[in-house]
């Protein structure tokens, strides 16, 4: 018995003991990026660091807002993840809405066909991408780059929205029709409201995709003025000397919306992953 | 009436029951389930909305995904700079000048050698610590939330926090290897001799949450009979993993190792930002990578664009022989 409960504790233990690593080697470098963050410049580079700041400022902050380009690209970064999502929502939700209320001659086909594009990674893309978007003489807008999100996202979001559609019984609609509403009316007052959950989920996927971009950012935008966030956070580093406190205050403000999202769609999450929806 | 909202048995009178769009059909004679069938032959104005609202989706993903990469095979037959119009058709030339360019093995070495590293050390974290966390412990929401936040932020950050943490004279890292007494003296980890190390750490760091994930959504449907009648087999720990956790997860494990491998395999951000390709990023200068480097360093956009060809037919060739080699898990998965 005694010999019995020992062992128990000790599996317990291990167990725990393999939690608090978990959750220990991904916090931590966020919590030392915080910590950096709120560090006056003589102590970001004392030795040996100081884990919680002596004397706390906002300077690092301060800095980055008014003597570096951070808030243009904050800006840039929410107009051009908010119009991937608009558009991506739109299309993918009529898309969607099509390949689960429609019967024409090849849709299952045209549904694996969409699937398979999901395949394709960014780097195989965004080089023929970026010469025809030359040729097309719209390189270094933003309509360029939200073209490139929204077809970037479309396999996955349009999969989604698919398996979300399913999940409403076409007997709401056709009460609705029967009722005397019409098609749009039904899909607007009826199937809409039941599909919200998905249009969340996938729209904040879409989002954090759009925010996280780092390729077709770099490769599409030339101007310092229209550069969204990783871009304009990378440039950064660039100086003779890095302000790493500077940089830590950068991440923190990148990091923050997308954690907020994240914490968010939590519930939606596992449903999502299970069917496949995020990349990279 | 009952026919379509009822899927349970309903002895129908007549074989074919003409039911607005659809039809209700029933084996004459047998009680068997009513089937609702749709119409085999759509309506005109039915098969327009449908491709109509399609079209739309169609159109971006033809245009903005499958031309590219159609054109991308014609770009690599082309000698052409990446921002001047003039194009000059060479047929393989691009692929014979790679096939001697010394530096396009190295890449396709260094690629792989990543690939491999990140792969195999993701699927093993991932896996146990989908184990541990599908055990009941105090705090184990907290846990699987915080465990997911590397995943899930943006790349550029990933990199500047281990950049940091990795600095050679003021990061953490070599500050706790000094004050532990392990090394002497500082480890220069963005440097050329320990940089894939650090790269290969980063990424599973970045990327082991997704397996993770993915493998505790299936761990979760297990039906936890199976483990009470092992234990009480006396089945030790391990022997439960490999002959019920084991065999329950081979297919989704299939899906995760396969979704794993081609995005590594292309994985462009992460490692670009890490070595930005000069200095000792040479030394992690992956087939993603030199193909970005020839098109918008040098560019020499025929050259990308054959990289990106090559890179892709790797991929596809890989993806078969998994397939060939996974039979039964693919079936599964």
């Amino acid at each position: 018995m005694n010999r019995w409960r020992l062992r128990r504790l000790s599996t317990r233990s291990l167990l725990y003991m393999g939690a608090i690593f978990l959750a220990l080697q991904a916090a931590f470098p966020f919590l030392w990026m915080v910590s950096t963050s709120f560090k006056p410049p003589v102590e970001v580079f004392a030795q040996p660091p100081s884990f919680i700041p002596h004397d706390p400022t906002w300077e690092n902050f301060w800095r980055l807002f008014t003597a570096t380009n951070f808030l243009t690209y904050f800006r840039n970064s929410l107009i051009v993840s908010g119009l991937a999502v608009l558009l991506t929502m739109v299309v993918s939700a009529a898309g969607a809405y099509s390949l689960t209320r429609y019967q024409y001659l090849g849709r299952e086909k045209m549904a694996g066909l969409i699937l398979c594009t999901y395949m394709f990674a960014p780097i195989m893309v965004v080089i023929p991408f970026f010469i025809l978007v030359k040729k097309a003489g719209i390189e270094n807008t933003h309509f360029a780059l939200v073209l490139a999100f929204t077809s970037f996202c479309l396999p996955f979001t349009l999969w989604l929205m698919r398996a979300f559609f399913k999940t409403i019984p076409v007997q709401l609609e056709e009460a609705a029709l029967v009722d005397g509403a019409g098609r749009i009316r039904a899909v607007i007052y009826v199937v809409l409201p039941l599909a919200l959950p998905g249009i969340i989920a996938t729209s904040i996927f879409t989002f954090i995709l759009a925010w996280n971009d780092y390729i077709f950012t770099r490769i599409l935008i030339t101007s310092d003025e229209l550069k969204t966030l990783p871009v304009g956070v990378q440039d950064l580093f660039h100086s003779a000397l890095i302000d790493w406190g500077l940089i830590m205050a950068a991440g923190m403000m990148i990091t923050i919306p997308a954690l907020l999202f994240f914490v968010t769609i939590q519930r939606y999450l596992i449903r999502g992953w299970g069917a496949g929806a995020v990349k990279g | 009436m009952t026919g379509i909202s009822d899927p349970e048995l309903q002895p129908v009178a007549s074989p074919e029951v003409r039911f607005r769009s659809g039809v209700i059909t029933a084996e004459p004679g047998l009680a068997r389930r009513a089937r609702w069938i749709p119409v085999t032959r759509p309506k005109r104005r039915e098969q327009l909305a449908g491709l109509l609202t399609i079209a739309p989706a169609l159109f971006l993903i033809l245009a903005l995904t499958l031309y590219p990469v159609a054109y991308s095979i014609w770009l690599s037959l082309l000698e052409k700079h990446s921002f001047f119009p003039q194009e000059r058709f060479v047929g393989l030339e691009n692929y014979f000048y790679l096939w001697k360019d010394s530096e396009f093995w190295t890449s396709l070495w260094l690629g792989t050698v990543y690939s491999i590293w990140t792969i195999f050390f993701q699927v093993v974290l991932g896996v146990a610590a989908a184990l541990i966390l599908n055990e009941i412990f105090v705090g184990r929401g907290l846990v699987r939330g915080i465990v997911l936040f590397p995943y899930m932020i943006p790349t550029i950050v990933a990199v500047i926090l281990w950049k940091w943490l990795l600095n050679d004279t003021y990061g953490v890292v070599n500050y706790w290897l000094f004050a532990f007494g392990i090394v002497r003296d500082p480890i220069s980890w963005l440097g050329a001799d320990h940089i894939m190390l650090s790269l290969i750490v980063m990424s599973i760091w970045q990327f082991f949450p997704f397996v993770l994930l993915s493998i505790l959504a299936r761990l979760q449907t297990i039906p936890p009979e199976l483990y009470e009648a092992a234990k009480v087999d006396g089945a030790s720990a391990l022997r439960r993993f490999i002959h019920i956790t084991l065999p329950q997860i081979r297919g989704i494990l299939f899906v995760v190792i396969l979704l794993r491998s081609i995005w590594m395999f292309t994985k462009f951000d992460t490692v670009w930002l890490m070595g930005e390709g000069a200095g000792a990023g040479r030394f992690i200068r992956t087939l993603p990578v030199y193909a970005y480097m020839r098109t918008l360093t040098y560019y020499q956009a025929g050259l990308g664009a054959a990289l990106a060809v090559i890179m892709f037919a790797i991929l596809v060739v890989c993806t078969v022989i998994y397939f060939r080699l996974f039979r039964e898990e693919a079936d599964i998965g």
